[in-house]
C-alpha cells in the first residue's frame, strides 16, 4: 500500500513538472511607435506570447492564413496567445496593415 | 488635372509653412497647435466623404482609419493644449492647409466610382507627404514646448505609416 501510495505521488509529481513545463515561457512584443517590437521573434511550441499596445491608436495581431485574430486592442490593452503549431507565422495589423512581424515556433 | 492643381496648393501652402519659419524662426506654438488640429481635421473631412462615396472595400476600409486615428490625434492635442493653456490659433498655413483642403473636397464631389477612389488615395498620399515633411521641417524643429515636441514626435510613426497605406491602395487600384 505504503509502495502504491508512494508511486502514485511519484506520477503526481511528474505530471506537474511536465504540465509546467507545457505552459512554457512567456514572451513580451511591444506594440509602439507604428511597430512590433521585436519585428521577429522566436519561441518554442507551448510558450506564451503577450502582446501589448503602447501606441495611443487601436492595432491588431492578425495572422490570416493561420487564423490568428486578437480583435482590436486598445492603446495599453493586451492579448495573449499560446504557440502550438511549429514554423513560421507571418502577421501584421489589420488596421495598419504596414506594420508586419513574424512569429517563428521552434 | 484638378488633382494637379491641388497637389500645387498644398505645395504652396507648405512652402507657406517654410517659408515663414525661415523668417520668424518658425510658427509659435499656438500656431503649430492650430496647424496640427487643422491638419487632422482635413483629413478626417476628406475620410467622412470617401466613407459615404467609395464602393471599394479597401478604400472604405482606409478612409474609416483616417477618421479613427486622426481623432485620436486630435483628442490627445486637444488634451495637451488644454493642459498647457494653449489656445490654437490660425496662421497663413492653417488657413492654406484649409483652402486646398477645400479645393480638395470640391473636386472629389465631382468624381465617382473609380475615378473618385483614384483621385481620393492620390491626395491621401499626396497629403501625408506634405504632412510629414512639415512634421520634420517645421514642426518639430519649431515646436518650444517640449510635450508639444513629444506629441508631434509620437504622431510621426502614425502619419509615415499612413503614407505608405495609402500607397499600398494606390498601387493595388492601379492593378485593377
Amino acid at each position: 500500500m505504503k509502495l502504491r501510495a508512494a508511486l502514485v505521488l511519484i506520477s503526481i509529481a511528474a505530471f506537474s513538472a511536465a504540465g509546467v513545463h507545457a505552459a512554457g515561457t512567456t514572451h513580451a512584443v511591444r506594440i509602439e511607435g507604428m511597430k512590433f517590437i521585436p519585428e521577429r521573434l522566436e519561441v518554442a511550441a507551448g510558450d506564451t506570447v503577450v502582446w501589448t499596445n503602447k501606441d495611443f491608436l487601436p492595432h491588431s495581431v492578425t495572422a490570416r492564413e493561420a487564423r490568428v485574430e486578437s480583435g482590436d486592442l486598445a492603446p495599453n490593452e493586451s492579448w495573449r496567445f499560446t504557440a502550438r503549431k511549429q514554423g513560421e507565422m507571418p502577421y501584421i495589423c489589420r488596421l495598419h496593415p504596414v506594420m508586419k512581424g513574424v512569429l517563428v515556433v521552434k | 488635372m484638378n488633382f494637379s492643381k491641388i497637389a500645387v496648393g498644398l505645395a504652396a501652402s507648405l512652402f507657406l509653412v517654410a517659408a515663414s519659419a525661415q523668417d520668424k524662426g518658425g510658427p509659435s506654438d499656438p500656431q503649430i497647435a492650430g496647424i496640427v488640429v487643422a491638419a487632422n481635421q482635413i483629413d478626417i473631412n476628406a475620410g467622412k466623404l470617401a466613407k459615404a462615396r467609395t464602393k471599394n472595400k479597401e478604400v472604405s476600409e482606409f478612409a474609416q482609419r483616417m477618421i479613427t486615428d486622426h481623432t485620436a490625434v486630435n483628442k490627445q492635442a486637444s488634451a495637451l493644449v488644454k493642459k498647457l493653456k494653449v489656445k490654437p490659433v490660425d496662421s497663413a498655413t492653417s488657413k492654406s492647409l484649409k483652402s486646398a483642403a477645400g479645393k480638395n473636397v470640391a473636386n472629389l464631389k465631382t468624381l465617382k466610382g473609380a475615378a473618385f477612389d483614384k483621385a481620393y488615395t492620390d491626395n491621401e498620399v499626396a497629403y501625408h507627404q506634405q504632412v510629414l515633411d512639415a512634421i520634420d521641417k517645421v514642426l518639430i524643429p519649431s515646436a518650444r514646448n517640449a510635450e508639444l515636441k513629444d506629441l508631434i514626435t509620437k504622431v510621426r510613426p502614425a502619419i509615415a505609416a499612413h503614407l505608405d497605406h495609402a500607397k499600398m491602395i494606390q498601387s493595388s487600384l492601379a492593378k485593377k
